[in-house]
């Protein structure tokens, strides 16, 4: 009991902690700005926005799959950047919180949850907008909306472990901060954010693909929860994605461990 | 007795680059950037044991490894070998205000500083008042203002008031007293001093040894690495200062061809004598400095005086102080100087002397003569900031009540 107790008050303090940085994180993310919060909904509009012109002017597609180009493209890029912005920073976390990581002590995972929350944050204001578009083009949600927590929670899984493995590479060789704008800038194209794999999930490569790039079940999970009627993959392709992403996970959280006691050694 | 905190000859190695440059390493190595890495021990075999209550002071040159150790006692970076065991609550303050954000107010501060030192918000809330009380009125006025508008002095202030009100049962602390005025030192050393009364096991590097002489009662010097020594404060100090004091306080010059100087003059001897008093094992503000010189006068009939300066080791000249001009003929003259206990307050000083004729021609000056360290001593005080000012002359300075009416 002494022990369950300890540990107990270990794990209530560690999450104090995460709290109080991921609340700073969100404060001070918009301070001396004008638009405030705007901002987190701009990026993925601008990027909607881009994609349409190209889409009516460049190929005269306005619908994907049955469904509105505007409602495909920007449930992807909003799952999108949910998982690219907390990759990145998760990455990035243990550099930049490299003069808290050689002055205290604390239990060092904390620092890559802590980093997720402003992504968090911004997703919830594009999910917003995301319902006032299914308002206007008439897309209905189902009770399907009840596995988007269970996507998302999976998204920040993954991108936390990915993010894990980063951080802790780039905390010795900062060659792997190069890696990263690459993994985020062609990852966006080979995965079905401004498309869905409608035309390619019968392929025979496509559960290959779904093991590497568990993106691709999550994002048309991610759709699936969002858009009534939309259902692209099956059971078994998302459940590979999710089983990929939860191994990825604990590989991250595995080699963070391995690595965490010699990062003041090289920050 | 159970020890509370026991270190088990803990060792730590860096890697560093190679200092020797490789000629021509290969096109290979030039591309990856392959360096050659060194190994480097910054602690090596460090054992000690310390006592529930022990106040640990930790003393050395810079690089000794003070802070390393104390990395490791915090749990920061791991010891390449060995082992320790702390038992109860640790908390470290290498720096105050770690983790400030400059973007948020000295409230978001206090919380966020105090999570990350391991206070949990019921604890911080409690002691909000207090903490913010202890950093001052200016504190409380821009409480919430954003950090990045604080003075320097209202940061350290701020951060160290937080630090102030962790409870922990060890502490460990790295020279933070050595920042913030005078004032502000005086609260923070008053803090120290009442969490050691509180049986506290305390941990305390510092180079200010007065403090440590007050406040610990068991001192381990470090040197490059290793354990000089380990035992009683007393003792430690004593053997560290005596190590501190070959300074090259006297020359003697055999030879009148290699003796510094030129076809003019030359010097043939120079001492610098502190005076000590009782158990005084270096020359600190109590001693009196007894300078004595000779130097060979090469030309018969000259009109000579000698001028003296000595220079802080900023640069600045304290003083300059002159012989008579005398009538000398060829051979040694001797001059002597006694500068009164007293007088120069601690620091470092250079002694330089020019020889002079006719008042106004300076026949040589002989630079950097003497390289001197003066300690600070200090009774019956509970002040332990650096004493500002050059000098430090006692002079009479009576205070009495004349009256008891308003």
């Amino acid at each position: 009991m002494a022990f369950l107790n300890i540990l107990n008050s270990r794990f209530s303090n560690s999450f104090e902690l995460f709290l109080i940085l991921a609340k700073r994180d969100i404060s001070v993310r918009f301070k001396q700005t004008a638009l405030g919060l705007i901002w987190a909904i701009i990026k993925p509009i601008t990027t909607m926005l881009v994609f349409l012109f190209a889409y009516k002017n460049v190929t005269n597609i306005s619908n994907i799959s049955g469904f509105p180009i505007q409602i495909v493209i920007y449930s992807g890029i909003l799952f999108w950047n949910l998982f690219a912005n907390s990759f990145q920073s998760v990455s990035n976390s243990v550099l930049l919180s490299s003069n808290l990581i050689s002055k205290v002590y604390f239990p060092r995972f904390i620092i890559l949850f802590s980093a997720i929350a402003v992504s968090f944050i911004d997703f919830l204001f594009g999910l917003l907008v995301y319902f006032i578009l299914s308002i206007y083009f008439n897309i209905n949600i189902s009770y399907n909306l009840f596995f988007l927590p269970i996507v998302v929670f999976i998204t920040l899984l993954l991108s936390v472990g990915m993010g894990a493995i980063f951080a802790s590479f780039s905390v010795k060789k900062r060659d792997f901060l190069q890696i990263i704008p690459i993994i985020v800038q062609y990852g966006f194209f080979v995965t079905p954010i401004v498309y869905t794999s409608f035309e390619f999930y019968l392929k025979p490569w496509f559960k290959l693909y779904a093991i590497f790039n568990p993106l691709v079940g999550l994002v048309e999970f991610f759709r699936f929860s969002l858009i009534s009627g939309y259902n692209v993959l099956s059971l078994n392709d998302i459940l590979l994605s999710i089983f990929s992403s939860i191994s990825i996970f604990f590989i991250g959280l595995f080699v963070f461990y391995l690595k965490k006691d010699t990062f003041v050694d090289y920050l | 007795m159970n020890s509370i905190v026991s270190v088990s000859s803990i060792s730590k190695k860096y890697q560093l680059p190679s200092s020797k440059k490789e000629v021509g390493g290969s096109f290979f190595n030039k591309i990856f950037k392959i360096n050659k890495l060194e190994d480097y021990w910054a602690v090596k075999d460090v054992s000690f044991t310390l006592n529930k209550g022990d106040k640990l002071g930790i003393i050395g040159n810079n690089g000794a490894g003070k802070s390393t150790l104390l990395k490791i006692l915090s749990k920061i970076t791991k010891p390449t070998t060995g082992k320790i065991n702390i038992q109860g609550k640790v908390a470290s303050l290498l720096e105050v205000g770690t983790g400030f954000h400059p973007e948020l107010s000295g409230r978001d501060n206090i919380y966020l500083n105090g999570a990350i030192l391991g206070m949990t918000k019921k604890q911080i809330t409690q002691q909000f008042d207090e903490i913010v009380e202890f950093a001052g009125d200016q504190i409380a006025k821009f409480l919430d203002t954003p950090v990045k508008r604080y003075s320097s002095g209202m940061y350290v202030r701020l951060g160290f008031a937080i630090s102030a009100h962790l409870d922990p049962d060890i502490l460990i602390v790295d020279e933070v007293l050595a920042v913030g005025d005078a004032d502000f030192q005086k609260k923070s050393l008053g803090k120290m001093k009442e969490v050691a009364a509180k049986e506290k096991t305390i941990l305390f590097v510092s180079h200010n040894l007065t403090a440590v002489a007050n406040l610990c009662n068991k001192t381990l010097h470090l040197e490059n690495g290793y354990v000089n020594q380990f035992g009683e404060t007393g003792e430690v100090l004593n053997h560290y200062l005596s190590a501190m004091q070959n300074n090259l306080l006297e020359q003697t010059f055999e030879h009148i061809n290699v003796a510094p100087g030129n076809d003019l003059v030359r010097l043939k001897y120079a001492k610098l004598t502190p005076s000590l008093v009782g158990n005084q094992l270096i020359a600190d503000v109590r001693s009196s400095l007894k300078i004595d010189l000779e130097f060979w006068n090469l030309i018969d009939n000259q009109n000579l005086n000698i001028s003296l300066h000595i220079y802080a080791s900023t640069g600045e000249c304290i003083f300059n102080v002159g012989t008579n001009p005398k009538i000398l003929n060829k051979g040694i003259v001797q001059a002597n100087l006694t500068i009164p206990s007293y007088f120069l307050n601690d620091g470092n000083y250079l002694v330089s002397f020019m020889v002079v004729k006719d008042k106004s021609i300076v026949l040589f000056n002989f630079e950097e003569v003497f390289n001197f360290e003066i300690a600070d001593y200090r009774e019956e005080t509970t002040w332990y900031g650096k004493w500002p000012g050059y000098v430090r002359p006692q002079f009479d300075f009576p205070i009495q009540q004349v009256s008891q009416k308003l």
